[in-house]
């Protein structure tokens, strides 16, 4: 097993429920007051409340107090779950009908009624338009009344040339964001997908609007926005979603090999080798011998062994992270932008923003209870 | 009913400063645990006061929050010196002057109880009980409700909350979530010459809210900290100066209405709220209430609450 880190013994409880709920029989209530701590943090406490919930009597060995905060993040996930819905009927309501929109992630887990959507908390909603549709679904929004966040000129520019999504939009008093995208890896990026192909395997969902990644690209896609689209902190969740996709649609032997053909074809092999490494260690996920995926270099892997632990998973935080921590987290961001620009545009973005962080800030405003 | 061996108000401050500082004290609301970590002097002598009357647990295993009240940082420390409060190592909101660490407290754990206790309707309402037999007392603020609350509790009513009216989805009974009364600006001196029995923290000036102070919840009442009660009726009361005593049966829609959306997260549990709220209408008598004098206001409380508990068939 991978080492976890510096992280609390209680993770183990945690990882080890999200495999086998079973175990919540044998929990002590100090352990469980951690597990729930931590569940909370990875923002998995929902999906470990449904995990707990659909195993046959093992409700009535859980103690009271826990089930508490089980029912409570059940009965959250279902309300934000709700709160997407409405936003994505309000988005097929303005979107031009014959333009194809395509879901990505939590939305599209959503309306596909995965087992993988159950008890998750779901985050904003991220659509995706072929790029020569982009404008047009931009303006259906905007005239719609959806508002862009306000972002300065450099950071617009860096969304529209550099990204592959624009800025966050939002309906005034709507509670959930929209993203739209236009491909699923930023543009700059050192890996390109074959979008053209992502595109023409799009599936409708019965009974909806809108149109969804095939199963094994939504795969990727989350493998992709982990390992290649993020600084890995508090991942842990995109780590659990990829497993329960991996289980749902990656049954035969034939569909593995598929899914490392697409991975290969998508320049995904990296993203991927790492996610199902992570995935097997700490999920249990069942894996098939000898899969077709280039590996990366026995060194590459050591490190990111050391990084990836203490940048995703979830820690007490009664106490600011250790140094260990910190280190990792400032070589993840540092690896993240390596990954995201060309050598050029990086050193022009990491030179605007230290320029900006030398310049004098307005104050942070904290929300009021 | 387990006898409390130790309260907190036997302990010496010491030994609670103590305990504060190395995370090792909980509060148990009834419905909550909650984990307090503290290094500050004035909020443990404070404390000591005003949740006298609560166990003073052994290390509990298990806490529903867990949370620090802590000194401001850095050089502001010296200049203005703060109280803030953290969950979970975030501070949701901005910090108080050090000296009102006890109702920054306060208010933070009512934060934390509103945002995360969803596996409750909380409504927005104060909460008695005679035995098990509670009634539900919602009201907009300033209404009188925490004052009409709290000259109850001193006539005998066990006290289950001045704030939240927790109603179980699942088992539709209501729970104690005790913590101290806030009693606001006048209120604080009309409780105080209310009753001798009534222990009143220290006056906190000028806050957000005005002149604020605690008064702190009965042994009986903490005692029974772990007994819900069965709701048996609902009243929303209103103080009016030199008004006589009107009481008003409520329809049951206005009184669903007035009782459901006062409430910090009807909308979260969606069909689940509904029906509870339905059913507590639908089992408990509903009045709107008018007074002016404490007294009288209780007896006929008493009365209704006695009424409406022998009508209401045994469960």
């Amino acid at each position: 097993m991978i080492s976890l880190g510096p992280a609390d013994p209680c993770l183990h409880s945690l990882l080890g429920l999200l495999i086998d709920p079973g175990g919540a029989r044998t929990m002590s209530l100090a352990q469980w007051d951690k597990t729930i701590r931590l569940a909370r943090q990875a923002r998995l406490l929902g999906v470990l409340a449904h995990r707990i919930q659909s195993r046959a009597g093992l409700l009535a060995d859980v103690p009271e107090c826990v089930l508490g905060h089980l029912y409570s993040a059940t009965a959250y996930s279902a309300h934000r779950s709700q709160l997407l819905r409405i936003e994505l009927t309000a988005l097929a309501d303005v979107l031009p009908a014959e333009l194809p929109v395509v879901l990505l992630k939590g939305a599209a887990y959503l309306v596909q009624d995965l087992e993988v959507a159950r008890g998750r908390l779901p985050g904003d909603v991220d659509l995706m338009v072929a790029r020569n549709d982009l404008d047009r679904a931009e303006a259906a929004l905007l005239g719609a009344g959806w508002e862009a966040e306000e972002i300065d000129a450099y950071g617009e520019r860096y969304y529209r040339e550099w990204s592959h999504e624009l800025p966050p939009m939002r309906f005034p008093g709507h509670a959930v964001e929209v993203d739209l995208h236009h491909t699923i890896t930023p543009v700059t990026g050192r890996l390109k997908p074959d979008t053209a192909r992502l595109f023409a395997d799009l599936q409708a969902v019965p009974g909806e609007r809108f149109l969804v990644l095939h199963p094994l690209d939504q795969i990727l896609h989350a493998a992709v926005h982990l390992f290649q689209d993020s600084d890995l902190s508090a991942q842990l969740r995109d780590l659990v979603d990829i497993d329960a996709l991996i289980r749902a649609h990656v049954r035969s032997d034939e569909d593995w090999q598929e899914l490392a053909a697409r991975a290969t074809r998508h320049q995904f092999d990296r993203p991927l080798w790492y996610v199902l490494r992570y995935c097997h260690a700490w999920l249990g996920t069942a894996l098939p011998e000898d899969l077709p995926l280039i590996a990366p270099s026995a060194s590459a892997v050591r490190l990111l062994d050391w990084i990836f632990p203490r940048c995703t998973l979830p820690r007490i935080p009664d106490q600011p992270p250790g140094f260990s921590r910190r280190i990792a987290a400032r070589l993840a961001l540092i690896r993240q932008q390596w990954l995201r620009l060309p050598p050029s545009l990086l050193l022009r973005h990491l030179g605007h923003k230290t320029w900006q962080s030398l310049r004098p800030r307005p104050a942070v405003q904290h929300k009021a209870g | 009913m387990t006898v409390e061996h130790s309260r907190i108000r036997d302990q010496p401050l010491p030994l609670l400063l103590q305990r504060l500082s190395s995370a090792t004290l909980a509060l148990d609301y009834g419905a909550a645990v909650i984990r307090v970590r503290s290094r500050l002097e004035d909020f443990a002598r404070d404390l000591r006061q005003v949740y006298g009357a609560f166990a003073f647990l052994d290390d509990a295993p298990f806490a529903d929050f867990h949370t620090e009240v802590c000194a401001g940082q850095g050089f502001r420390a010296f200049i203005r010196p703060q109280s803030r409060f953290l969950i979970d190592g975030a501070q949701p909101f901005d910090p108080f002057p050090l000296p009102q660490a006890l109702p920054h407290f306060e208010w933070g754990a009512n934060w934390c109880i509103a945002q995360r206790f969803n596996q409750y309707v909380l409504l927005h309402a104060g909460a008695l009980a005679l035995g098990d037999q509670a009634l539900i007392m919602a009201a907009p603020p300033g209404s009188g409700k925490s004052t009409l609350t709290a000259a109850m509790m001193l006539r005998g009513f066990r006290l289950l909350s001045d704030e939240f009216g927790v109603l179980c989805p699942r088992s539709g009974r209501l729970w104690p979530m005790l913590k101290p009364v806030a009693l606001k600006n006048r209120a604080i001196e009309l409780i105080r010459d209310y009753s001798t029995d009534a222990i009143i923290g220290p006056v906190y000036q000028g806050t957000r809210k005005g002149d604020v102070a605690h008064l702190a919840p009965d042994d009986a009442s903490v005692d029974a900290r772990r007994l819900p009660g069965r709701p048996r009726l609902v009243l929303f009361p209103a103080y009016r100066d030199g008004a006589a005593l009107t009481i008003r049966r409520l329809p049951g829609e206005e009184a669903f209405a007035r009782l459901a959306f006062n409430s910090f997260n009807y909308g979260i549990l969606g069909q689940g709220s509904f029906k509870i709220v339905a059913d507590v209408i639908e089992s408990c008598p509903a009045f709107a209430l008018e007074y002016s004098r404490l007294d009288e206001a209780i007896e006929s409380v008493r009365t209704m609450l006695l009424e409406s508990s022998t009508m209401a068939p045994a469960a």
